[in-house]
């Protein structure tokens, strides 16, 4: 147990800081900046069991929260269901929808993957922005804010636990997938799918589950985030800069491993809300230098720092180590 | 079961054709249990073609592919492995990024339902093929005679009872040569059935106790090492008459 | 339409108007796909970003229009050398670095790229729609029943001049040759003394050229907005693997093959379900036949 608490140290900090912060802070604007990096790295965590642990880069992955959302909203607004059961919903055609972009990942190699999870994405948005009889098309589609906590209508402080739980769960999955044999494989696979192979492994079948878990995942969050935000615009929840961030956190703090999308969210998700508090007094086309900002990180760190935060942190200790050794 | 009398694998013409290019034609072969069957033949002559046609890589256009009295033709790579049957690859596939340790583990994995048994396995067969010291470096960053210790390693840990080796010789110094043809000898003396591919004929020689040669995708000889080296077709189309000399 | 009815006049206009507004379009395609096959058969590399340049090739002719009152026509000239410059400049910062690296960092550089671009493009010229019409957008041109505008014809033709220049200059000159070279065998190049950094170089620079140029020729049919690229690089990805990475005149086919999908799609279900189109056509090319109609069978398997 010991042991274990002191290989993650890193995520305790993180997780426990975060804990604490509501019982310190109460200005909403702040807590609300929490939430975003949790969730934000919920949904990085939940791209890297595909992109980081299995390999398999999507370009695409705001369709499956894209999914999420609008099962959310649309099951509250039209059916007058639970978001709860939204989420249910979202979860359920996720796992459809993952499995046949796992399919396509087992004949698709990787830019060319990559290029189908981006058209996959667009399909949807397009769906959904012109179907107005059902998603109300372009216009988005408003979520009610309902109290309680089967209508997942939740203050800002049970909103920042929320969100810490599903980060931490997230973060166990991947913790999870360090250590089980189906990790250990996965990771064989993302490897040397041939070597993987003949070693015993059917990579086919687990790079499909891994997709398929990892649309899943995404799909919780999509459900979470509507709830939270309140507002569901198809031009947003499915467009390609969504994709890009899912990808850009885990990149940034560490693909394939548990606390990196984590760390990465940390980074961006401050440097967004930093820049559009100092900017919000201009005019609105300035919302797109953060993401200018973005692309050049992702140039620079893909190239220079490829294994991110993570990977610069334990090549601190391991000198560390070595100048004391 | 497969007792010392029958065939463990048996391959019954074997074909396998590119577009045009037929690479393995109709070749027949029988491998019983104990056995180290060498194969040589010059380059483009079908010998990873037919490791490839063996474990799965590729399934034959024509033949059968029998394992241990199961026919195994078509079937994929993994169930193959899973069945017993494991190969290396001629050109190292290690899992780079991965520690040497991991690399055995995720072989031992196959046979093991946890992580802690495979890492028991995965010690067990660093030590008996050498890599004990280099169990934490990451797989990239050894030399290649390592790279080829720790393919072997790798499957190994899958526990299998057929193993095919592809030129795992290649590119070793005299003394890393001296050492993996020992580890070899080891492992058959210890009761694993061997296919093993080679161009470095002194290996094969101190080795094999049967040899097939190929020559553009057919069997044109087999026999002990001392047939197969004084086979008129053989010399010609491979060995050359310098060989012969040297070891005359 | 009823199939049943033997064809009448009315149809026969239908059909002849939808044939050549498919050559029209596939002659675009062509001159969007020419470039970034290249770049995909020669580099092997994806470039996400392609269609980030075809959006700043409509906004130089956007400014150019409204600032300078310069005709699209007449800025495509400058454009071909200005986005030459633009490409050599590109692949000197970003692609130089990651020609030999794994494909997820080739990949999340060009998007890191495409992401950049589209909101440089926003931040400095703001999400409106804008438009370009000079005087042949709005003038007709009727031919046998069928209408068009002399933008399109003209885009057209210009279109199709360049890219059979292009594949003449691949053909026929010692560069050319020596770039189809780098493609077959990027070691074998090296070994026959191919700097394959400026093969590289120059590859990328004409694709950039090339789709620059287009993005001037659309401008007048399309809405210049940031990211107005994003609905032609699907399309230009359909056509490079319909006619097989590399392949320049499986490019043509490919684009007159996507252009007709695309204008008989709209005919029938009406323009919004393009994306949805080349979606299908994308998937069902990429599962059936991946090296594309002319590409090599196994092509695919080898170096992308």
């Amino acid at each position: 147990m010991v042991r274990a608490v002191g290989r993650h140290r890193g995520a305790l900090l993180v997780f426990g800081v975060a804990a604490l912060v509501p019982v310190f802070v109460r200005d909403a604007y702040f807590l609300d900046s929490l939430v975003l990096i949790l969730l934000w790295g919920a949904l990085s965590a939940a791209w890297n069991v595909a992109g980081g642990y299995a390999g398999q880069v999507s370009i695409g992955h705001a369709a499956f929260f894209g999914i999420g959302a609008y099962s959310a909203a649309l099951m509250g607004t039209r059916f007058h269901q639970s978001p709860w059961l939204g989420m249910l919903v979202g979860v359920a055609l996720s796992l459809v929808a993952g499995a046949a972009i796992g399919y396509l990942s087992n004949r698709l190699r990787g830019p060319y993957f990559a290029l189908s999870t981006i058209a996959f994405s667009q399909v949807l948005l397009i769906v959904a922005s012109r179907w107005r009889a059902f998603t109300s098309g372009s216009e988005g589609i408003p979520v009610p804010f309902r109290p309680g906590f089967a209508t997942l209508g939740l203050s800002h402080v049970a909103w920042v636990y929320m969100a810490l739980a599903v980060a931490v769960l997230y973060w166990a999955i991947q913790v999870w997938l360090e250590h089980s044999r189906f990790g250990y494989r996965l990771a064989g696979v993302r490897e040397d799918e041939d070597a993987a192979q003949a070693l015993g492994i059917p990579a086919r079948r687990l790079k499909v589950i891994a997709v398929t878990a990892s649309a899943a995942l995404t799909s919780v969050c999509g459900t979470l985030w509507a709830q939270y935000v309140g507002f569901v615009d198809p031009f947003y929840v499915f467009s390609v800069d969504l994709s890009v961030r899912f990808a850009l956190n885990a990149i940034i703090g560490g693909m394939g491993t548990a606390l990196g999308p984590f760390l990465g969210s940390i980074l961006i998700t401050s440097l967004e809300t930093y820049l559009r508090a100092t900017l919000s007094g201009v005019k609105s086309g300035f919302t797109g230098i953060y993401l200018i900002v973005y692309g050049v990180v992702l140039i620079l760190v893909v190239r220079f720092f490829p294994d991110g935060l993570a990977g610069l942190a334990d090549r601190l200790r391991a000198r560390r180590a070595r100048a004391q050794a | 079961m497969s007792t010392p009398a029958t065939a463990m694998l048996t391959l019954e013409r074997v074909t396998k054709r590119f577009g045009g290019l037929t690479a393995v034609r109709e070749v027949s072969l029988e491998v019983r249990t104990g056995d180290l069957l060498g194969i040589i033949g010059p380059n483009g002559a079908g010998k990873t073609t037919l490791f490839h046609l063996i474990s799965g890589y590729y399934a034959p256009d024509e033949g059968r592919v029998v394992f241990d009295g199961q026919d195994i033709t078509g079937q994929p790579a993994h169930a193959i492995s899973r069945l017993g049957l494991t190969r290396t690859f001629q050109i190292v596939k290690p899992f780079g990024n991965l520690s040497v340790l991991d690399n055995v583990m995720i072989g031992a994995l196959t046979r093991r339902a946890s992580t802690r048994e495979a890492r028991g396995d995965a010690e067990r067969v660093i030590d008996l093929c050498g890599l004990g010291p280099h169990a934490t470096a990451r797989a990239r960053a050894l030399p290649l005679a390592l790279r080829k210790r720790l393919e072997v390693a790798r499957a190994l840990a899958t526990q299998p009872r057929l193993l095919l080796l592809d030129e795992v010789m290649a590119g070793l110094n005299p003394t890393e040569l001296a050492a993996m043809v020992d580890l070899v000898r080891r492992l058959h003396g210890e009761g694993l059935t061997l296919i093993v591919i080679e161009h470095v004929m002194a290996a094969m020689m101190r080795l094999a106790q049967r040899i097939v040669m190929l020559h553009h995708g057919e069997k044109i000889a087999e026999g002990t090492p001392r047939e197969i080296t004084s086979d008129r077709r053989v010399i010609d189309a491979y060995l050359g008459e310098e060989f012969v000399l040297a070891e005359a | 339409m009823d199939p049943a009815r033997p064809l009448g006049p009315a149809q026969i206009d239908v059909f002849a108007q939808l044939g050549v507004s498919t050559v029209l379009l596939g002659g675009i395609y062509a001159l969007i796909a020419v470039g970034l096959t290249l770049i995909f058969g020669i580099m092997r590399v994806v470039n996400f970003a392609h269609g980030e340049f075809l959006m700043l090739g409509m906004y130089l002719a956007f400014w150019a229009f409204t600032l300078l009152s310069l005709d699209p026509w007449f800025v495509l000239f400058v454009s071909i050398p200005l986005f030459f410059g633009i490409g050599v400049v590109t692949y000197l910062l970003v692609m130089k670095g990651v020609i030999h690296a794994s494909h997820n960092v080739q990949i999340f550089t060009t998007v890191g790229l495409s992401t950049a671009l589209q909101n440089l493009a926003l931040v400095l010229w703001s999400g409106d729609f804008h438009t370009v019409r000079p005087w042949h957008a709005a003038t007709p041109i009727r031919l046998a029943g069928t209408a068009f505008n002399l933008s399109q014809v003209v885009a057209f033709l210009i279109a199709i001049g360049l890219t059979v220049l292009l594949v003449l200059f691949m053909r026929w000159t010692h560069t050319g040759r020596v770039m189809r070279a780098t493609a077959q065998d990027r070691d074998a190049a090296i070994l026959m003394g191919i700097d394959t950094d400026r093969v590289y170089r120059l590859t990328f620079a004409i694709g950039i050229a090339a789709v620059g140029a287009a993005g001037v020729l659309v401008s007048p049919l399309y809405a210049v907005y940031p990211t107005a690229g994003l609905q032609f690089v699907l399309l230009s990805y359909v056509v490079v693997v319909l006619g097989g990475l590399g392949n320049m005149m499986g490019a043509l086919i490919g684009s007159l093959i996507v252009a007709a999908v695309e204008v008989a799609g709209s005919y029938y279900f009406g323009t919004a379900w393009k994306e949805i189109f080349y979606f299908v056509l994308f998937i069902a090319v990429l599962v059936f036949r991946p090296a594309g109609l002319f590409g090599q069978r196994g092509a695919e398997n080898l170096g992308v």
